[in-house]
């Protein structure tokens, strides 16, 4: 509390007591959000008043109904998640497998760093320029995007969970001479599933932009081709209405599907701390 | 090392201590010299799929790594990189210097007060997934075609992950340095200038350096989208001319180029910055 430094020759109670009760309401964590949204609204309004280009609120509800009014939206929306979905499913499944590869061998680490460093270099418009190029417009081009952007974020988390993995363990179900794949169910994948789902939340950031993107140059329906034609349409207002509605869906679904999961995953950890 | 060492040769076993060492020793460099073939491995794989790739899809789409060469070989020669690439590196910095300028304050107010940290955490929070294309079309729209709008795309970007690092930072500041500070009377002006800001060094060049990465891929495609020099607005062009061996060399020398500036500038004036507290830098890391 800032009042702790201004006053510190007062104890905390004496001056919990003399704050008033409307001022702690004013100053309460509920309070800060809802000033938060405020200000957000005040400033989205000042700057577009001084930017003509920008769109207001009120432009924006109004396009996004007249989209929803053309019926424009599910069919657009669910093929960029169908893309998104494969693509992403995709990038766990093989990001897991190499990055248990990589974090139990010292030789498999050595052999996938590089490809791993150049995965994580590489732009995520360069891979759509060229899948669009590879795989022309159909569904491919943005699975593939997604897919490519996504898995060296997955890889590189696993990697650093299994290697996180408690030594003493290890070394003991090597001395036991536990199987491999005991080995692998029952010591690595309850400790890597905490950063397994960092991984992915970090991979489904990386491959919202990658769908997005290839759709964007693509031209074969969804999310981004639809927030494309507005723009090149110069009615900032039909993007803007696009960009509401799924960065919309991407903070639901982070908020309420992968944080649940993250620290659902890393429960054993953060209760024993 | 160690463990290298403990997991050498276990089946045989060394009589005197020192021909266990040389045993170990021995075991250890072998070990070295597999690891180097599996990265020279990993190398060799990496471009065989690539010479499939353009086999498969056939070397106008995909074309083979030595036509690439070739291409950086020539873009080097004409030597008309340096203004874009100087063009896209200063516009990458220039975006920085506001991601500092607005997310320093913003996770001090964090770190520092529970009212601030309610209002800005879900804002940060939202900021930071959004994805790139959103802030690059959008800084577009704002600035038109001009420099500021890269700057601006870079500066949204990398805003919130400064300003969840510096509240980070905030909250692990040694309690006790400051109730020390205001037991010997120092100002809060004081306390804020000698405790709390040299312990928000690292921490801010741990944000640059983790979102350095991200930041320049948002500046070259701000630049893809509507730039009028730099690195993007180079492989903008090549592609419209459907050069995709143009656009791969552009590419990697972009990417060989931040490596540089990544390992040379950033690094050096992170160890000058904290030279007088190397086991903080570590920390930060």
């Amino acid at each position: 509390m800032s009042t702790m430094t201004e006053n510190r020759r007062r104890s905390t109670t004496e001056i919990e007591e003399s704050t008033s009760a409307w001022r702690k309401r004013l100053t309460s964590d509920g309070a800060a959000r809802v000033a938060a949204l405020l200000s957000f609204f005040v400033l989205w309004l000042v700057v577009s008043a001084v930017f003509g280009r920008v769109p207001g609120p009120v432009e924006v509800v109004v396009r996004l109904v007249e989209e929803f009014a053309r019926g424009e939206v599910f069919g657009n929306f669910a093929s960029t998640l169908y893309r998104f979905g494969v693509g992403v499913a995709l990038a766990t499944v093989v990001g897991i497998a190499v990055g248990v590869m990589m974090g139990l061998s010292q030789l498999s680490r050595a052999f996938f760093e590089s490809p791993v460093l150049v995965g994580l270099s590489i732009p995520a418009i360069i891979w759509s320029f060229l899948t669009v190029m590879w795989f022309g417009f159909g569904n491919l081009s943005p699975i593939v995007t997604t897919f490519l952007t996504a898995v060296p974020f997955v890889i590189i988390n696993v990697a650093q969970g299994v290697r996180g993995v408690s030594r003493d363990l290890r070394d003991m179900s090597s001395t036991y001479n536990v199987p491999l794949g005991r080995r692998v169910k029952d010591l690595v994948l309850p400790a890597v599933t905490g950063y397994v789902a960092t991984g992915v939340r970090f991979a489904m950031i990386i491959g919202w932009n990658g769908v997005l993107l290839s759709e964007w140059f693509g031209g074969s329906g969804g999310v981004g081709y639809r927030s494309r034609f507005w723009y090149d349409a110069n009615r900032y207002g039909g993007f803007a209405a696009w960009t509401v509605l799924f960065v919309g869906f991407i903070v639901l679904l982070d908020r309420f599907v992968l944080d649940r999961m993250i620290r659902r995953a890393f429960r054993w950890r953060d209760n024993a701390a | 090392m160690t463990n290298q060492l403990l997991e050498g040769n276990a089946g045989e076993v060394a009589l005197t201590r020192d021909a266990g060492e040389a045993d170990a020793r021995r075991s250890a460099r072998r070990r070295q010299w597999r690891q180097t073939a599996f990265l020279v491995a990993g190398w060799i794989a990496m471009i065989l799929v690539w010479e499939l790739g353009s086999w498969w899809f056939g070397d106008r789409i995909l074309p083979r790594p030595h036509q690439v060469l070739v291409e950086m070989g020539e873009v080097i020669r004409s030597g008309n990189f340096v203004p874009d690439f100087t063009a896209s590196v200063l516009k990458t910095f220039a975006g920085f210097g506001v991601a500092v300028a607005v997310g320093a304050p913003v996770g001090y107010l964090m770190g520092r007060h529970r009212y601030w940290q309610a209002f800005f955490h879900d804002g940060v929070t939202v900021a930071g997934t959004i994805p790139a294309i959103v802030y690059a079309v959008l800084s577009l729209i704002i600035f038109g075609l001009s420099n500021m709008g890269p700057i601006l795309a870079v500066a949204l970007v990398s805003a919130p992950y400064v300003a969840l690092n510096v509240a980070e930072g905030i909250r692990g500041v040694d309690r006790s340095l400051i109730t020390m500070s205001e037991a010997f009377g120092r100002t809060p002006r004081q306390i804020r200038r000698e405790v709390l800001i040299p312990t928000i060094v690292p921490f801010v060049f741990a944000a640059i350096r983790m979102c350095f990465a991200v930041a320049w891929k948002v500046e070259a495609l701000t630049e893809v989208f509507g730039g009028r020099n730099g690195v993007g607005f180079q492989i903008r062009t090549e592609y419209q001319l459907y050069d995709i061996a143009g656009v791969l060399a552009w590419m990697f020398l972009f990417i060989g180029f931040m490596l540089v500036i990544e390992r040379l500038v950033l690094a050096k004036a992170e160890a000058r910055q904290l030279a007088w507290r190397p086991e903080e830098r570590s920390a930060a890391l």
